[in-house]
Parts: structure tokens; sequence; C-alpha cells
């Protein structure tokens, strides 16, 4: 009886001691591979307004993810999330029709990121624009 | 009954899975003078393991082309959570796995394990070696820093030497002239598929004639005499002997802890100890840093080449040796193994070592 305690009590701290160094082992491993966050963070962004021409769009990295920004009419601009709200496909903008395009389903949304047709459920995200000087602050 | 009395029944049901654990563990018996020098073999089992998974985690990040191999190490370092200990431990376990491999060899030399009728464990146990230190070689390039370049620049030169062949050689091992990107591409290649394929293969032939011959009684104690040599297949058995599980495995598991004490000693007190100067500063193809060596392990080689008017000499001095190694068991033949009746040997076997320290000392400080 006191040999099977005393055998139960030994292979009790060789797993604890077992799973603790796992833990230890496992920990530093997660960490690596986790997926890096820095560039999704991170503010605005700049852009030279004289990248944007009337009635063209720009498409650019923010915070990790695609965006565009278009000047629908002079100084007017309009800074949207390129990520369809369908299935996650890039949307295309159609200057000759004023709107964008994502050409996986289809689906269309106006310049300012309505939806006007198609399966996407929700229009495009907007994010915010403001104009200084010769630049686009992003965000 | 328990989940794991289930899962056992289960499997034991479909694949006599108690079966083979008994055969192989509690029923698989060593010889009773069996010492720690026979725990060498698991510890490298673990040491290439660790080597293993460190080098596919270092695949996730690694870049292997010569604009960004060195960057991407640099990031690793710098940057990725807990890299330069995945980095460090990958580093530092080649050399600790060197240190272990020699003295697995040395160990089964001394002890006249090689002898028949184990001579195909011991060949495959020593291309496993080259293979190691080719394994080395190769990965000593992939962080493109000056070091690592320069170092290839050296140890590739010299099989140019070789008469007749010797620039088609040199040309085949860089892809080129000059070590530059084509180099590392095979380098690469080879390293993290070519090599650890061919090793795995050789894993498997060296445990299959180690569990087949059945493990080698040391050649201690009084009640050792000689074999006769072998007339047909005898699978060496110990009746009177210990169980592997759970005697050895204890035995197996303190030296294991103990190689991996040293391992994490070096990585978190001594992380610059394979790491010079010139290992932290990308390889520039137009400046040749001052003094640059080769690992410790191959110092010995690098030393002869210097020693012998010239290199080809060296090379095949070199050469020799290690097919002498390589085909020792065929030429020493007697079936004596007690290291007290065979002082040729053994005053050769220490001779050796001592030249091997030797010559990488000197090479060192030359």
């Amino acid at each position: 009886m006191q040999r099977s305690s005393r055998r139960k009590f030994l292979v009790s701290l060789l797993g604890s001691l077992g799973a603790a160094a796992v833990g230890i082992a496992t920990y530093p491993v997660f960490k690596y591979l986790a997926p890096s966050r820095s560039d999704e963070r991170g503010g605005r962004i700049t852009i030279p307004r004289a990248q944007v021409g009337v009635g063209q769009a720009h498409f650019f990295q923010f915070q990790g993810h695609p965006a565009v920004v278009l000047q629908r009419s002079p100084g007017v601009f309009i800074a949207l999330s390129a990520i369809c709200t369908h299935l996650g496909c890039i949307v295309k903008w159609v200057s000759e029709k004023g709107e964008f395009l994502c050409p996986c389903h289809a689906g269309r949304f106006s310049s300012d990121g309505k939806v006007l047709s198609g399966p996407p459920p929700r229009p495009l995200p907007s994010i915010p624009v403001a104009i200084s000087g010769e630049n686009l602050l992003i965000g | 009954m328990g989940l794991g009395r289930k899962i056992g029944d289960y499997l034991d049901l479909r694949l006599g899975i108690r079966d083979i654990l008994e055969q192989n563990l509690t029923r698989y018996l060593l010889p009773r003078n069996i010492n720690a020098w026979y725990t060498l073999g698991a510890v490298l089992f673990t040491l290439f393991a660790l080597q293993f998974a460190t080098g596919i985690l270092l695949l996730v990040y690694y870049n292997p082309t010569a604009d960004e191999a060195f960057r991407s190490i640099q990031r690793i370092m710098n940057e990725v959570p807990y890299g330069w200990l995945i980095r460090t431990v990958h580093a530092v376990g080649a050399n600790i796995i060197i240190l272990a491999l020699l003295m697995h060899m040395l160990s089964v030399l001394f002890m006249g394990s090689y002898k028949a009728p184990r001579e195909l464990t011991w060949v495959a146990g020593f291309l496993l070696l080259l293979l190691s230190l080719g394994m080395c070689l190769t990965g000593y390039l992939l962080p493109w820093s000056q070091l690592s370049f320069w170092a290839t620049t050296v140890a590739t030169s010299s099989s140019g030497e070789i008469p007749l062949v010797g620039d088609v050689v040199l040309r085949f091992l860089r892809g080129g002239a000059m070590v530059g990107q084509p180099t590392l591409g095979r380098f690469f290649a080879l390293h993290v598929m070519g090599f650890p394929l061919i090793f795995g293969l050789l894993v498997l032939i060296h445990l299959f004639c180690v569990r087949r011959v059945g493990i080698s009684r040391p050649p201690f104690g009084p009640e050792w005499h000689p074999a006769e040599p072998p007339v047909t297949f005898h699978h060496e058995e110990h009746p009177d002997g210990i169980p592997f599980f759970p005697h050895y495995v204890a035995k197996d598991g303190a030296t294991i802890a103990f190689f991996l004490a040293l391992l994490l000693a070096v990585v978190f007190f001594a992380p610059g100890l394979f790491f010079p100067p010139a290992s932290f500063e990308p390889a520039d193809p137009f400046t040749t840093p001052r003094g640059i060596k080769p690992e410790w392990y191959f110092l010995w080689a690098y030393q002869t080449l210097k020693i012998f008017p010239n290199e080809f000499l060296g090379l095949a001095v070199q050469g020799i040796a290690l097919i002498l190694l390589l085909l020792l068991p065929f030429l020493d033949r007697s079936p004596e193994r007690r290291p007290a009746r065979r002082p040729l040997f053994v005053s050769v076997y220490f001779f050796g070592i001592a030249l091997f320290i030797a010559l990488s000392v000197w090479g060192h400080y030359s």
C-alpha cells in the first residue's frame, strides 16, 4: 500500500514536471508563431494630393488592410476600405461608371461605398480623410 | 475503467500494441553492466529532434535570398518574439550535437563496439557523422553574414585543389565561380531538404542495425570474453540483463537532461560563444574580414591544410584518415574488445584524440 502510494506520488510529480516543461517550451513557440500586429497598428498616414486625380482612385495599405482614396469632385475626397463586404475580395474602381466593382461576384458599390447591387450585405466602411496643404491625412 | 485503459484495449485488440511495447520496453533486456556512454544515442536522437523542430520554426521567417537572408535573420533575432531563443538554440544545438557525436564515436571505438557483427551499424553511424558535418557547413552559410560568407568561401576553395576535376567540383559546389546567390540556393536546399532526407534514412538503418543485432555488452569485468566470429545471424540477448523501461530509460533521461542543461546554459549565459563579431555584419563580397576561422570542429582540417606544402596533400591526408575510420571494422577483425588487451589500438586512439585537440588549438591560435 505504502509502495503503491509512493509510486503514484512519483508518477504524479514526474507528470507535473513534464507538463510544466512542455508548457514552458510551448509558450515561446506560440509567441514566435503568433501573427504580428505591428503592421495593423499605427495612426494616420499621409498621401500627396497629387497622387489622386479628380475621378481617380488610389489604393494603399491602411493598418494592414487594403484601402482606397477617391477624389469624387475637385477638392472632395473620400477614403474607404477596399475589402468587399461579401467574401473579402478587393474591389476595383471603374472610372467610366464612377463605381466600385467586386470582380469575384459582381458586387457593385457607389463612389461613397453604398451597395448598388449584388451580394454584398453592407457598404464599404469609410475612413476619415482630412486635407492638410498638399497632403491628405487618412485615419 | 479509465480512458487510458480503454484506448489501450482498443489499440491492443486491433494492433497488438501491448505486445509490441512489452517486447521493446519492459521485456527488452540490456546488459547488466551497461554504462552511461550507451545513452549518447538517445541524447543525439533528442538533440536532432530539437534541431528539426527549431529548423522548421526558423523557416517560417527565414528568406533564402542574398538580398534578404541577413535581414530576415536580424528580424528573427530582434523583432520576432522569442526568435532569438529559437535561433540560438538551433545554432548552439548544432555545436552540442557535434560534441555528442564525437563522444558517441569515441566511446564506440574505445569499447570496440564497431567490430563484427556490427560493421554496418558503424558505417551508418559514421556516415551520419559526415552528414551532420555537411549540415553544419551548409547551415553556416544561411545567415549570409560576413562570417558565413567568408567561412564558406574558404571551406569550398580547398576543393579546387583536387587534381583535374578541382575547378569543376568547386564551381559545382558554389553554383558559379564565387560564393553568391546560387551557392545560397543550393546550400539552403541541401540543408533543409536534401541532407535531412538522407539523414532520416540513415538513422532508420542505424537503429534497425542496433535493434536487430542487439546491444553489445561492454567489454569490462571478469566475465567478458571475446566471442567467436559469427557464422550465422545471431541476435545478442542478455537474459540476465536490466529492462530498457524503466531502468535504462531513466538513465537515458538523466543524460538527456544533462545535455539539454548544457545547451541551455550556453544559450542563456554565453549566447555569444559561437557568434564572433563577423557574424553580426552582412556579407560583403568585396571585403574579407580579418582572421576568418571555421567552427571548432573544422579547425583540425583547417590547420592540416596549412601544415602541408600544398592543399591537395592536406586534402588527401584528411580523406585517407576518414576512409580508414569508415572502414575500420573491416580492417580491425580481431574479436578482442577489452581496451587493456588492445594496447596498440588504445595508443593510436589517444594519440588521435591528442592530435585532434592539438591541431584544433593550433588552428585557433594560428
